[in-house]
């Protein structure tokens, strides 16, 4: 007898396994308490960031006692170790960071010891004085940051400067402020920028999340929009000002807020507009202040369109803040004529 | 409110603990679902659920006076006008800024140049989604393919949170039977569900907002910028971008369905495997497939009136399938490619092609990868530049192991048999609930490490 095998039948796909609702209920409960005990102090600065309201509370309440629970046991530093690696950001804020080195803004009283700030010469526009400017180093790299108000400007640059063979960084950091260091601190971005990348030139238009309360020297906060937040911002920006002109041998462009369609934020707009002004004062040799008001919102009335080459052409985003392509294109229009100016580009 | 958020991660446990202590009480437990569904939508704007409340009682006022009536003449009445209206609804929200900066420019051509008004009108998040699933729930009425149900049972239908806002584009008919029973507490597929959870995770967090990052909006943004070999990475790497970031997606949806006893038609069968252009639309996007041919392609005739009407019908789908996607017209001109490969493809039917299957393969794959140009550029004038670019051959900045890893085993994962996945899955599911859990808790502690300062962008698809 052939010792013939009846071929096994193939074995049935396998089932998906059902479970019970309690058991759904189990395993995102665990789920849950391990991120609770491993990210307590990711859920609490996640919640700081949000705007205020329902969600905010409601992610605080849990954020704050697992943070708490994680001084106590060190369960999220543990946790960082292992996936810091994962991380696509710089490390960022500490000592260096805005908001831990808050100026102090009090009025000070110059008669008082009989001295007054000098006046250097980098206070001084050559091109104002009539006088020659010094010699810029060669524009090989620029950089293009700010906030969401930066975008398309930083791709219009890029798409102008491609053909001059001219390295364009673009890092818009998106709903950041100066007044706003939760989700970024702009101390710590600009001195990371300005070491990551030593950008000959540096292009900023910045401020469409601004108007917070900032933190002052000596405690306490300082609201918007009064003097003492225009001073604190204004001392905020010249930080910035100062890191990206590296020692005068860079050039900085700082574009000013073309007036938002909301009262509101109009008001912010002028005060963050002032606060770029003064700023620059000291630094007039080597940052350029580009007024972006004159330009799309003469009078600082709030406009959606202009009249360019005859046609009216809409150059605002529909939320009223933001520039679209076409103002982008009007902007960075005034950003390569200043680059021009200083770098001797070909026109 | 996005999935891959802690407000997300605080909100789901207590829905889903609430949900199941009230099955028992299917009224109750309705009522609980449209409020918790309102409030998850209601994050991202409260008016946005006025504008979801008034689409739920107007469908369904519409359904039941379809349903009420047997005069076929005014049955057609009312379906019709309640389509024209979801779509005139759809059309204000979505297309409005579309047609007067269009209409702007023609009337400056003309000499005519006054500007109109740029009006301030956001686009509520989910509004295709739910607006589609509206108009199924009436035209299946008039159709006879679903009863009128009560105002409650539409209301969780539209609003439940899980597809609310980018789909499954799931049908009155799939869907309203399963929430007028009770779901069964002793059969729940928890272990299907936290894979889904857990790879639409990785999917969306750690493989398409890496791949965005990294290569593709930089080439994106500044063509110029980039050689050609970044160029062509760059697009490939959109491929795999858009894959994972709207599959991954889905898989959280139909995962937390899952949790919650509902089960969610499949909305993604590896498309990159795709033979032919109409294979890659049986398993690109399902749900909004199917609706497509029995919502539009079919009512237009579909493959009766011959090869020619048949071409116009496929064209037709295909070109106002882009515009679903969104107002530009970068999304006409992808459907334009996508309904001539069609049109080609059925001029072919049933003749012996003598090309291998491999290279039916690689010619469906760039047909679909060359389209994604003009659906991810910002207007048709990127496109056109990133295409000249393809000339101009320099050092490719942009390719790095990690990314060119990433967009090779995402595009490589869906060549495998499909055995070999489900497996993977099948053995997770053996594991005790608790471990289960852990294993996903590891999951999102890994991808969050992955996410920068800024947080985590939207879905591609929240903007459809």
């Amino acid at each position: 007898m052939s010792d013939v095998r009846t071929p096994e039948p193939p074995k049935p796909p396998r089932e998906p396994r059902r479970f019970r609702a309690r058991d759904a209920l189990l395993a995102i409960g665990v789920a849950a308490l391990l991120l609770v005990m491993f990210e307590g102090p990711s859920i609490r600065r996640g919640g700081e960031r949000m705007d205020d309201g329902f969600w905010k509370t409601v992610v605080l309440a849990v954020g704050k006692p697992a943070d708490a629970f994680g001084d106590v046991v060190p369960l999220p530093e543990i946790g960082d170790e292992l996936t810091s690696w994962l991380s696509p950001d710089d490390d960022l804020g500490g000592p260096g960071s805005l908001e831990a080195s808050a100026q102090d803004t009090t009025p000070q009283a110059p008669a008082a010891d009989g001295k007054v700030p000098p006046v250097t010469p980098d206070y001084f526009d050559p091109h104002a004085l009539g006088d020659k400017a010094p010699e810029p180093r060669e524009l090989d790299t620029v950089l293009v940051t700010g906030d969401s108000l930066a975008m398309p400007l930083d791709a219009e640059v890029a798409r102008r400067l491609s053909a001059e063979g001219i390295e364009v960084v673009r890092d818009p950091q998106i709903g950041t402020g100066i007044s706003k260091a939760d989700i970024g601190d702009w101390r710590s971005i600009s001195l990371r920028q300005a070491e990551k990348e030593e950008p000959d030139a540096t292009v900023m238009f910045l401020g469409a999340n601004e108007g917070f309360p900032m933190p002052k020297a000596g405690g306490g906060t300082v609201e918007c929009c009064g003097v003492d937040w225009a001073t604190e911002y204004a001392s905020r920006a010249r930080r910035m000002m100062d890191t990206y002109r590296q020692d005068g041998e860079a050039r900085v462009y700082w574009l000013t807020l073309p007036a938002p369609r909301d009262e509101e934020r109009q008001r912010v707009a002028r005060v963050v507009n002032e606060g770029i002004a003064v700023a620059a004062q000291p630094f007039r040799a080597h940052i350029r202040v580009i007024d972006m008001v004159e330009l799309f919102t003469p009078g600082g009335k709030y406009r959606d369109s202009l009249d360019i080459e005859g046609e009216e052409t809409i150059v605002r985003e529909s939320d009223g803040v933001h520039l679209n392509k076409e103002g982008a294109r009007l902007a960075a229009d005034r950003v390569l004529d200043a680059l021009t100016d200083d770098f001797g580009l070909s026109e | 409110m996005l999935f891959p958020t802690v407000e997300f991660a605080i909100y789901f446990p207590i829905m889903l603990a609430i949900s199941w202590a009230l099955m028992s009480r299917l009224e109750w437990w309705k009522v609980f679902i449209v409020g918790a569904s309102y409030l998850f939508y209601g994050t991202a704007n409260w008016k946005f659920c006025l504008l979801l409340a008034g689409v739920t009682v107007g469908n369904h006022l519409f359904a039941r006076a379809i349903a009420g009536t047997e005069d076929p003449r005014r049955r057609k009445q009312l379906v019709g006008t309640a389509v024209a209206l979801d779509l005139a609804m759809l059309g204000v929200f979505k297309y409005y800024a579309f047609f007067v900066e269009d209409v702007d420019r023609v009337l400056d051509s003309t000499g005519l140049g006054l500007p109109l008004p740029l009006l301030t009108i956001a686009l509520p998040v989910g509004i295709s989604f739910f607006t589609f699933q509206a108009i199924t729930y009436v035209v299946d009425t008039y159709r006879g393919h679903a009863e009128p149900a009560p105002l409650l049972d539409v209301a969780v239908y539209l609003s439940f949170f899980s597809h609310l806002v980018a789909g499954p584009i799931v049908r009155a008919s799939e869907f309203l039977p399963q929430i007028n029973t009770p779901r069964d507490p002793n059969n729940v597929a928890v272990g299907a569900g936290l894979f889904l959870i857990a790879v639409g995770l990785v999917k969306k967090v750690a493989v398409a907002d890496f791949l965005a990052r990294e290569v593709v909006d930089p080439v994106f943004a500044v063509p110029e910028a980039h050689s050609a070999v970044d160029v062509i990475f760059g697009v490939y790497a959109y491929a795999a971008q858009i894959y994972c970031d709207f599959s991954g997606y889905t898989d959280m949806a139909i995962g937390l369905a899952l949790l919650l006893g509902i089960v969610f038609p499949q909305n993604f069968n590896r498309p990159y495997r795709s033979r032919s252009i109409s294979e890659f639309w049986r398993r690109w996007h399902m749900t909004l497939s199917r609706f497509l041919r029995d919502y539009l392609y079919i009512p237009l005739g579909g493959n009766r009136g011959g090869r020619l009407a048949t071409a116009r019908n496929l064209l037709l789908t295909m070109l106002l399938g882009g515009l679903w996607h969104g107002a530009a017209w970068g999304f006409v001109v992808w459907g334009g490619v996508h309904g001539t490969a069609l049109v080609v493809e059925h001029q072919f039917r049933g003749r012996k092609v003598p090309f291998p299957g491999w290279f039916k393969w690689l010619l469906t794959f760039h047909v679909v990868v060359l389209a994604w140009i003009v659906f991810r550029a910002a207007d048709l004038d990127v496109a056109g530049q990133l295409l000249s670019q393809l000339g101009d051959w320099g050092p490719a900045t942009l390719i790095t192991w990690t990314t060119l890893l990433v967009v090779m085993l995402t595009i490589g994962f869906q060549l495998l048999p499909e055995r070999e996945t489900g497996e993977l899955r099948l053995r997770v599911e053996q594991l005790h609930p608790a471990a289960m859990g852990a294993a996903l808790a590891g999951v999102v502690a890994l991808v969050a490490a992955t996410v920068p300062t800024q947080g985590v962008p939207p879905f591609i698809y929240f903007a459809f």
